[in-house]
């Protein structure tokens, strides 16, 4: 089967409603999918287990970076994982879209492929989302540096080299900041790639709120301090 | 004026501290000289208020309460923020702790599910490493 070399990372917290059909279809694309489940409150755990999926569970509620971090571990020490997909669990993502990222990884060009919402069209991002975003890019030094147009987009793909010099610290949200400024650091040739994100009625209840960016804000300014 | 200048000092002494990226011994020390001034500060006040009231006048403040208030909340919000900072450091241990348990019991529950081949069941994963875990106390 294709795809054998790809391991697609979802961090699953309280999305019972949803995660089953996600997982299904993430298969048909990738074979090797790992489900984090981040200590769900409802029935994600047992959803996920109906699946062919990996679970992995959080005793405790760490966040979705730790959970991120956990997938990427427990990919890590598989044999034969080459790839490394991050993928969101409300299905907002399409697995065809990543795997034309798998596909820029493989042909060598990057070491880290990101996806993102506003490479092409943008009219399926609600218009204040946008404004924030582009906010977001504009005011993060790293993003500018390195031309990102999204830098808070959870559809990434990794080389294996990628996947293990990142650790992720950041537990919260404040992750995907934290990766686009590792990847700034680093030598890793990073690509761009337009990408469609669903924006169903059940994401929107799910997606980050914009006042959650104060505490993105607060959380990297005070990072490995103390 | 000059209470002024010596407070926006300290304020801005604080957030050049938890902005520094080095913690190191010295800067351990600092803190511990720091909290044994103020200490004998308060030792000084309480035994012959009128330095306190004499120092305040020095620097421009009416009454020597006023500047211990001052200086109080100035202590405050760096204990606040130091603690702050340590209970993210607890905070990281816990996660590799959590992380390193939950990776070890998904090997030996997914191996039973038939989705893992026994031969890639490596239970000594915990390859993240926490870069910043010297030993730490206030």
């Amino acid at each position: 089967m294709a795809n054998e070399d790809v391991w697609v990372v979802i961090p699953v917290y309280n999305e019972e409603r949803v995660i089953a059909d996600v997982v299904e279809h993430v298969r048909e694309t990738f074979p090797n999918v790992v489900c984090v489940d981040d200590g769900s409150a409802d029935q994600s755990a047992a959803r996920i287990a109906g699946t062919r999926a990996h679970l992995v569970r959080h005793p405790i509620n760490l966040g979705q970076g730790a959970a991120l971090q956990t997938g990427l571990s427990y990919a890590l020490a598989r044999p034969g994982a080459k790839y490394f997909v991050t993928f969101d669990a409300d299905g907002q993502h399409r697995p065809e879209d990543a795997e034309r990222m798998v596909e820029v990884a493989r042909s060598g060009e990057a070491d880290a492929v990101l996806g993102s919402r506003f490479l092409e069209q943008a009219q399926s991002v609600p218009w204040l989302k946008r404004a924030v975003l582009r906010l977001v890019v504009a005011m993060s030094p790293t993003a500018r540096k390195m031309q990102l147009t999204d830098a808070h987009n959870g559809l990434r793909v990794f080389s294996r080299r990628v996947a293990e010099r990142l650790h992720i610290s950041m537990n919260g949200m404040a992750h995907a900041s934290e990766i686009v400024s590792f990847l700034a650091k680093s030598d890793f040739r990073v690509e761009e790639v337009p990408v469609t994100i669903l924006y169903t009625d059940y994401s929107k209840t799910k997606g980050q709120s914009l006042v959650n960016g104060v505490n993105i804000l607060f959380d990297l300014s005070l990072r490995d301090r103390g | 004026m000059l209470a002024q200048i010596v407070l926006l000092i300290a304020v801005a002494g604080i957030l050049l501290y938890f902005v520094s990226r080095r913690h190191n011994v010295r800067m351990q020390a600092g803190k511990r000289i720091a909290l044994f001034l103020f200490l004998a500060l308060n030792v000084d006040a309480v035994l012959f208020p009128q330095h306190l009231t004499w120092l305040a006048h020095f620097l421009g403040i009416g009454r020597g309460a006023d500047l211990l208030l001052y200086l109080t909340v100035v202590a405050f919000v760096f204990g606040m923020l130091n603690t702050y900072l340590r209970f993210r450091g607890t905070n990281a241990q816990i996660t590799e702790l959590a992380r390193t348990l939950a990776i070890r019991e998904a090997e030996l529950v997914n191996h039973q599910r038939g989705v893992l081949a026994s031969a890639d069941v490596h239970t000594t994963v915990a390859s993240t490493n926490i870069t910043d875990q010297e030993h730490r106390s206030t």
